[in-house]
């Protein structure tokens, strides 16, 4: 009997950290979202989308809010920009986050963008994912403390750094952040969206990242996990793509306990343009799980979707890519590549690209391969003198290559092997290798 | 330098060599003929050390050592060098590298220090001008996108950076035009010398008129038929193979 009231226990703890908080000038939209969510409940394995993620163990735990707190750690991408702007347990830390003065680039809290225009705020919370998938989404959407709103009107100037920070005391906090990214006509920029900490106690992060570009935009967006392995991380991003605009979008995962990363993507527009890549990397008993979906909703509309998964120990890697060609448009094409690297007899790939077609000029290809390091790479390099853990090493970041030349920030290029060489065997070897 | 006594291997549970007898002196060039199919790669694959490759009896020892005691990379740090008869492709591993690091581990071996990068950039450029070779290989993936005889050349190329005690060639002749077969020729060459010695593992005399051998063995049904001096293979080149299967049988 109690354990059937344990399961209950995180969606009773959302309600009542909902109804427990002051009202704000969106509580319309998030009074909607709560509802929908509850009505939902939290996602099971029934569920098609999270068929290979059960969140029975975190059903049972009853969580809290996460208290402000000071920024208590910094990022290892701190040198892409000059200026990062610091978010803890989802509140910017500083309360103007404008960072060095970049004409291009206008910053406020999301606090603070509520208080100023609350009906168009309200407006832009929608998702467009399914809901049935967006679950952490429309929880995010009537929880989130704070955030971020940034607006790009030119060309940035520098990359964009937002370093989010989940600190807490105690087991069972939950985070519910959310940035909001707008970027206008013709403008460009760089975001990475860096996810850190974790102070040793089980946190469940529950973050949304809002991408909208409009016509002509090009913007190349990171998002990077490395919480330490008592952190959850719900991590759904939107990225609404207008006429020939261009995204290129990275997400790495290398920490956490489990990191469930939704990306949601939408070519509305002719000659829209999209590239993802995700480098995903299990050890210990990490739980990755990453689903894409790229809707290509009109015409001359481009996606490209790349992931290497790694997986060691008895961690379990999951890529579900889903693309849907709608009814009506022409000349759209898509490729889907997803390969998967077992490191260990109990560790665990899967992958799954989908494809649903409903128009008749496309062009679409997809690919999903997972394996062992190969034997003959292995004995070619044995065969030249190379001792065999030196070998594996190598054939494992040359696996991972291609992903990462294709990360056009050398900045972030750079920390990423740092911390990813931290991740693998044989890091002495690697940083030689470098 | 290399004796092989009675060697028997399977593969994938298929009995392939059937007691393979072979003995290479220091300074020997030796060239193993025969047909498709009849073990030649294997023997080669086996002697560098392929694990997935099972040993059912014989021995082999290179320089006095229990060859198939040790593992492939200490079978290589010793000395030993096997040209892939099909160089295997691995992309996002730096050719250069590949080269430093087989280099280094045999400086390692020796008690030498590890080279010096601008020592080895020199070493390198200047044995890649000697196989007609561009210096932008350098910077791709070990064989990545090369042709069939790019990838010939490197294999002589990294033969010729590890300058190895024996090397054995396996079919390195195969797939090359004639003026690749001449670099190719012309790189084995430049490694004959009294202390080392080569096996070339073909099924052409081709190779044979640009790369003089002492030694000629007849391989066939997983094991050695007939050896001769360099007439051995112009007759083979004439009568083919099954006068020699014909004969054995008889």
């Amino acid at each position: 009997m109690s354990a059937a009231r344990d399961q209950d226990a995180a969606l009773r703890s959302f309600e009542a950290a909902w109804r427990a908080r002051p009202e704000d000038r969106i509580a319309a939209a998030r009074a909607d979202a709560m509802q929908r969510f509850l009505a939902l409940g939290l996602p099971t394995t029934r569920d098609e989308s999270w068929r290979y993620t059960s969140l029975r163990a975190l059903a049972g735990r009853p969580f809290v809010d996460a208290e402000p707190a000071p920024p208590a750690r910094s990022s290892w991408l701190a040198g892409v920009c000059a200026a990062p702007v610091t978010i803890v347990n989802g509140r910017p830390s500083s309360g103007a986050p404008q960072p060095a003065g970049d004409p291009a680039l206008t910053i406020e809290s999301l606090r603070a963008a509520i208080d100023r225009d609350p009906a168009s705020l309200a407006a832009r919370l929608g998702s467009i994912g399914a809901a049935e998938s967006e679950r952490w989404a429309l929880l995010n959407r009537a929880l989130f403390v704070d955030g971020l709103q940034v607006r790009v009107a030119g060309r940035a100037a520098a990359p964009l750094l937002i370093v989010h920070s989940a600190e807490s005391a105690r087991d069972d906090a939950a985070v519910h952040s959310r940035v909001i990214v707008d970027v206008a006509a013709g403008a460009e920029a760089t975001i990475v969206e860096h996810h850190l900490g974790g102070s040793g106690h089980a946190t469940l992060v529950n973050h949304a990242t809002q991408l909208h570009l409009a016509p002509g935009a090009s913007v190349e967006h990171y998002r990077v996990f490395s919480s330490d392995e008592r952190t959850t991380h719900f991590d759904a991003l939107e990225v609404l793509q207008g006429a020939g605009s261009r995204c290129r979008q990275f997400t790495v995962a290398l920490g956490g306990a489990m990191v469930r990363a939704n990306l949601s993507g939408r070519l509305d527009a002719p000659g829209a343009e999209h590239d993802s890549y995700a480098l995903l990397v299990g050890r210990g008993a990490r739980q990755l799980d990453c689903v894409n979906a790229i809707v290509h909703a009109a015409s001359r509309t481009t996606s490209r979707q790349t992931a290497r998964a790694l997986a060691a120990g008895s961690s379990r890697v999951v890529f579900n890519s889903r693309v849907l060609v709608e009814a009506g448009t022409a000349g759209a094409s898509s490729n889907q590549s997803c390969r998967g690297l077992l490191l260990s007899p109990t560790a665990e790939i899967d992958t799954r690209p989908q494809l649903e077609i409903l128009a008749d000029d496309v062009k679409c290809a997809h690919g999903a391969t997972t394996g062992r390091l190969d034997p003959n790479m292995l004995f070619y390099l044995l065969s030249r003198g190379i001792d065999r853990a030196s070998a594996q090493t190598l054939l494992i970041y040359a696996f991972l290559d291609d992903l990462l030349t294709g990360m056009s920030l050398p900045g972030a290029r750079r920390a990423i092997e740092d911390a990813l060489i931290g991740e693998l065997p044989g890091a002495d070897l690697l940083r030689s290798y470098r | 330098m290399l004796k092989i006594s009675q060697l028997r291997a399977n593969v994938a549970g298929r009995n392939i060599l059937k007691g393979v007898d072979l003995e290479v002196r220091a300074g020997e060039v030796h060239a193993i003929m025969g047909p498709n199919g009849s073990g030649k790669s294997t023997l080669a694959q086996v002697l560098a050390g392929r694990e997935d490759y099972e040993i059912t009896g014989g021995s082999v020892t290179f320089d006095g050592a229990d060859l198939l005691a040790m593992p492939a990379e200490e079978r290589a740090r010793a000395g030993l060098f096997l040209g892939f008869q099909y160089p295997v492709e691995i992309p996002g591993v730096n050719n250069a590298y590949l080269l430093k690091a087989a280099l280094n581990a045999k400086r390692k071996k020796a008690g030498l220090a590890e080279v010096d990068a601008y020592e080895f950039l020199g070493l390198i450029k200047a044995k890649m001008k000697f196989m007609g070779m561009d210096e932008s290989f350098l910077s791709r993936g070990v064989n990545e996108g090369f042709s069939g005889g790019e990838k010939k050349r490197n294999e002589i190329l990294q033969m010729l950076v590890l300058e190895p005690k024996l090397a054995l060639l396996d079919e390195t002749d195969s797939g090359l035009d004639i003026d690749a077969l001449k670099v190719v020729a012309k790189g084995v060459n430049s490694l004959r010398g009294a202390d080392r010695s080569i096996v070339l593992v073909t099924h052409y005399q081709r190779l044979l008129g640009y790369v003089e051998p002492d030694r000629v063995h007849v391989f066939a049904d997983g094991r050695i038929l007939k050896s001769g001096d360099k007439t051995l293979a112009l007759e083979l080149e004439a009568r083919g193979y099954d006068w020699l299967r014909e004969g054995r049988v008889a």
